[in-house]
């Protein structure tokens, strides 16, 4: 038996043991097919079933172009079930690119005008999915002879849709086509035309619609307006009669009466309207508020909780907003998409629809900002929402709709959100955020904040700094450093006194008795000491906590602390803190320990700080009256902020190439990223922060080429969570792929290569974090491949066995 | 609106059903890009997260799974996402009433069946029938045809 031989080959397959067994029977295969279609004397039954192995071969993703030529010899075939197979498997193994399309023409054109209507529609399906311009020019009049002289809806359904498709291939066929038939014929005939030719015609117009150009000549136009006159009280009314309550089981999808036509012709109608518009046809034009006026109808009846209703309010919507209709049909279209964010008692928590609600509004924001604050509410409460990337939108859509009115309100609300994601745990909590998730949710937060604390007035300052230092208690071990001059230059520029040193008395109060500060809190207060430290001594208080020999104390305490680390920024921080402050205090011993401070630095081996220490020893060494000349206050400072268009979409630009990165995609995005024109904004996005190795890793395996340490970052009853670290010794490494497993007993989820796999220099390190759940002791096999500058490509394997279990 | 491809594979990644609308305009490697989709979707908890993920600069994808099947379609950017969901619901319910209780076995085996379905309901990723009851008697008299 012919079809036992393709069943015999897929069990054979499916039971392969191991993925070698797999490859060599399939290759073996491979071989057979392709020495038996060489063979002409082989006999069609025997032919059909070394196609269909063919066929199976393809779907599992071996090479398939021996046999192409072979497909399409097998539809030059009498039998139908030949025609068929060699059709499927032309469809399948060839694409519109290739020359063999020509091959088809003869037989297209014969199947076209074939008695066998089966046949005709084998040869219509085959030529709506594989046209090249020169077969759409070629075989239309076919086509066209089929949409005209059909009885059989089937054949009219795809003759319309093949029609559609050779319009949109060459464009000049429009000016061709009897439009006027769809409407004297089709449309009106004594026949009601089914839902399959309704659809046809709506792509038919749409191909029309969309392939107008200038080029396309007058009386064609006016030929096409005429039509359109008539098409459009004929696409309304069927609009129209969809929208019912009777619904015919045939087409209910789920309490929706078709939503795949109503679909269709709605945006047909768009298309119409669009035209129209750019026409200036006026016959058509007078249909607009019966359209409106339809469309309301539909906003209102059609059920907003499953799927299918929402796919048609959802199209309703963005046909409101490409066409820029009136403002009450705006604010309808705003408000549909409010109520997708909504997950009240009773209706299902439904991701998709919050996610393309959010997507559009988003986009629309600018156009109707009051209707969209409306639904605030629901906008930040998508902010907790599992998923990642309605996080990100609603995230940037909160920010869209910030404005003065409401500020105070939604910074709060954004702090608070910012609180939960900056928790350690929070990964833990939701374990489907990623760590390197919730850094850019963060991240961009507080880029977009300090922007937007501009809009606080004069007579909230005192609130706008306590908020900062909110955020910089939260976050500031988070974000990147460079947001931290964007947090000094608002307090810098903060003018009523009064209000600003107890705030700032306070925040330097918590920071120099907490030892555990983040680094962020302690770059500010490192800065405000330099700055306000004879202000603040001057602060009425009770606490003794700030006087002169703690502030000293508390440079000298960061400074070493730094050294262990080697945090040059701190170190740069602390030497110029040091100088301010030297020129404004008195006490002899602090101002001995502050020189030692920026002495102690004269040798260091890093040559910039090196530099700061001795031109500082020379400034500190000034008499008195000449060093606060030279150390002053900071003026006010006036932002130059880069306008950058694109704001909009960089959000979801940098999430978008996360979501790759994610799936080890070749770095092309990243590097659009990084070489687009450079706005400020974007160096604290592109993620080319150096990783350093934290103090307690321990070294799991060398090589030649790469050290690999790892660090326990928690290891807890059932999960752990390790960080592996790679360091680059040898020349640049590309494309360094990780692959690790465990015991069986464990899960293991391996997160992406940060900040990159590419590129990676000589002494650089890169990261990846493993998260293990499961039990047992933990063991690890890791398999490295990369490419080295020198060495080319590279794979190396090994074992590890931590001391831990779980 | 168009589809650009449609995509099956199981819980393992492994490709049962796949039909390309559009010449795969990635320059890369089709397997390349399927390992890639496989990767973006399997990775995310489909009852918690969305169903659709942006995949390109022309492309995204609409994904449900059933059972052990992934069902994916790539579709333009501009599209009306949900709609697609509705698509994908609408095949796999005609593929069950066709295999009668489908299972991923019934679509390995007979693959060139289910392909039959897939070209029943879609033509050059547009589609063309929307009503089960019409695409079941249609396929069934197709079957026969033997």
């Amino acid at each position: 038996m012919a079809a036992s031989s393709l069943r015999s080959f897929i069990k054979d397959v499916r039971a392969a043991k191991t993925l070698a067994d797999e490859r060599s029977i399939v290759t073996k295969q491979s071989a057979k097919v392709r020495t038996k279609l060489r063979d002409d004397h082989l006999p069609h039954s025997k032919r059909r079933t070394n196609i269909q192995k063919l066929l199976y071969l393809y779907i599992l993703g071996e090479k398939t172009h021996f046999g192409q030529v072979e497909c399409i010899n097998l539809i030059a075939s009498d039998q139908f079930v030949d025609k068929r197979l060699g059709y499927l498997a032309t469809n399948l193994l060839l694409d519109e690119q290739q020359d063999l399309l020509t091959l088809l023409t003869n037989m297209l054109n014969n199947d076209l005008t074939h008695l066998n209507k089966y046949i005709v529609s084998l040869a219509l399906m085959t030529l709506g999915s594989l046209s090249s311009n020169e077969l759409a020019r070629d075989l239309y009049p076919d086509v066209e002879a089929i949409m005209q002289s059909s009885k059989d809806p089937f054949l009219l359904k795809k003759a319309l849709q093949v029609v559609a498709k050779l319009i949109c291939k060459d464009a000049s066929l429009l000016e061709i086509f009897p439009l006027g038939f769809l409407t004297t014929n089709i449309l009106s005939s004594g026949l009601l035309p089914t839902h399959g030719v309704w659809l046809g015609v709506c792509k038919v117009l749409t191909a029309i619609l969309s392939n107008i150009t200038s080029e396309v000549p007058e009386p064609t136009i006016n030929e096409i307006v005429q039509q359109l006159k008539v098409l459009t009280p004929q696409l309304l009314s069927k609009l129209s009669s969809l929208n019912t309550k009777n619904l015919e089981p045939a087409f209910d999808v789920q309490g929706v009466q078709d939503p795949f036509l109503q679909c269709e012709l709605i945006s047909t109608l768009k298309w119409i309207f669009k035209i129209s518009t750019e026409l200036d046809a006026k016959d058509v034009l007078s249909f607009t508020d019966k359209f409106s006026d339809l469309l309301t109808q539909l906003a209102t009846n059609t059920d907003t909780h499953k799927n299918p209703g929402q796919a048609v309010l959802y199209e309703i919507t963005r046909t409101i907003f490409d066409l820029n209709m009136s403002q009450p049909l705006r604010i309808l279209g705003i408000n549909i998409l409010g109520n997708f964010l909504k997950t009240g008692k009773g209706v299902k928590l439904n991701n998709n629809i919050k996610y393309v609600a959010l997507n559009t509004l988003i986009d629309v924001v600018k156009r109707e900002p009051d209707a969209v604050q409306r639904h605030r509410t629901f906008i930040s409460s998508c902010l907790y929402d599992p998923d990642i990337s309605i996080k990100f939108r609603s995230l940037e859509l909160t920010f869209a709709i910030l404005n003065e009115d409401n500020l105070l309100e939604l910074v709060k609300e954004i702090i608070c959100f910012l609180e939960k994601i900056a928790n350690p745990n929070f990964d833990r909590l939701s374990p489907y955020v990623d760590i390197d998730d919730s850094k850019d949710l963060i991240v961009y937060s507080v880029d977009h904040l300090i922007e937007k604390f501009d809009l606080y007035p004069e007579s909230k300052e005192s609130e706008k700094l306590r908020n900062l230092f909110k955020i910089l208690g939260v976050v500031g071990g988070i974000i990147n450093l460079d947001t931290i001059n964007e947090f000094l230059i608002t307090i810098n520029n903060i003018t009523k006194w009064a209000d600003k040193i107890g705030i700032l008395f306070e925040m330097l109060q918590a920071t120099i008795s907490n030892d555990r500060a983040n680094i962020g809190s302690q770059l500010v207060s490192i800065w405000c000491i330099g700055e306000y430290a004879d202000i603040l001594l001057k602060f009425e208080s009770n606490d003794k906590v700030i006087n002169e020999i703690s502030m000293a104390n508390y440079l000298l305490k960061l400074d070493s602390g730094s050294r262990i680390s080697n945090n040059c920024l701190l170190i740069h921080y602390v030497m110029t803190a040091a100088l301010k402050l030297s020129s404004k205090i008195s006490e002899p011993a602090a101002v001995e320990r502050l020189r030692q401070i920026i002495k102690s630095h004269s040798k260091d081996p890093n040559l910039s700080i090196q530099t700061k220490s001795i031109q500082y020893e020379l400034i500190f060494n000034q008499p008195n009256n000449v060093k606060r000349l030279m150390l002053t206050a900071m003026p006010k400072f006036n932002r130059n902020r880069v306008v950058n268009n694109d704001e909009q979409t960089q959000l979801r630009k940098l999430q978008h190439q996360q979501e790759n990165a994610k799936s080890n995609t070749t770095a092309d995005l990243l590097l659009d990223l990084l070489s687009e024109p450079a706005p400020t904004k974007n160096k604290n996005k592109a993620p080319a922060q150096h990783v350093v190795l934290p103090e307690n890793s321990t070294l799991i395996n060398e090589s030649n080429q790469l050290e690999v340490y790892s660090f326990p970052v928690s290891i807890v009853e059932g999960n752990a969570h390790f960080e592996l670290y790679f360091k680059n010794k040898g020349p640049e490494v590309t494309n360094l792929q990780s692959l690790c497993a465990v015991p069986k007993t464990q899960k293991l989820i391996l997160g992406q290569i940060h900040p990159s796999h590419n590129d990676i220099g000589i002494n650089q390190f890169v990261k990846q974090s493993l998260k293990i759940s499961g039990s047992g002791n933990l063991k690890l096999r890791v398999k490295l491949s990369y490419t080295s500058r020198d060495g080319g490509p590279m794979t190396e394997q090994f074992d590890h066995k931590f001391n831990h279990s779980i | 609106m168009s589809i650009r491809f449609i995509l099956c594979f199981n819980k393992q990644g492994v490709v049962r059903l796949i039909r390309w609308y559009v010449g795969n305009e990635s320059s890369g490697d089709t397997q390349d890009v399927i390992a890639q989709i496989y990767r973006l979707i399997s990775s995310k908890d489909h009852k918690r997260h969305s169903n659709f993920v942006e995949f390109s600069e022309t492309t995204k994808l609409v994904y449900k799974r059933y059972a052990g099947l992934y069902f994916v379609m790539g579709v333009d950017l501009r599209d009306d996402d949900p709609i697609y969901l509705s698509h994908i619901h609408l095949f796999v319910e005609v593929l069950d009433s066709f295999f009668g209780n489908v299972c991923e076995l019934d679509i390995v085996f007979n693959f060139y069946k289910a392909y039959m379905v897939m070209d029943e309901m879609f033509l050059g990723g547009e589609i063309q029938e929307v009503s089960k009851d019409v695409l079941i008697e249609r396929l069934g008299t197709l079957d026969r045809l033997e």
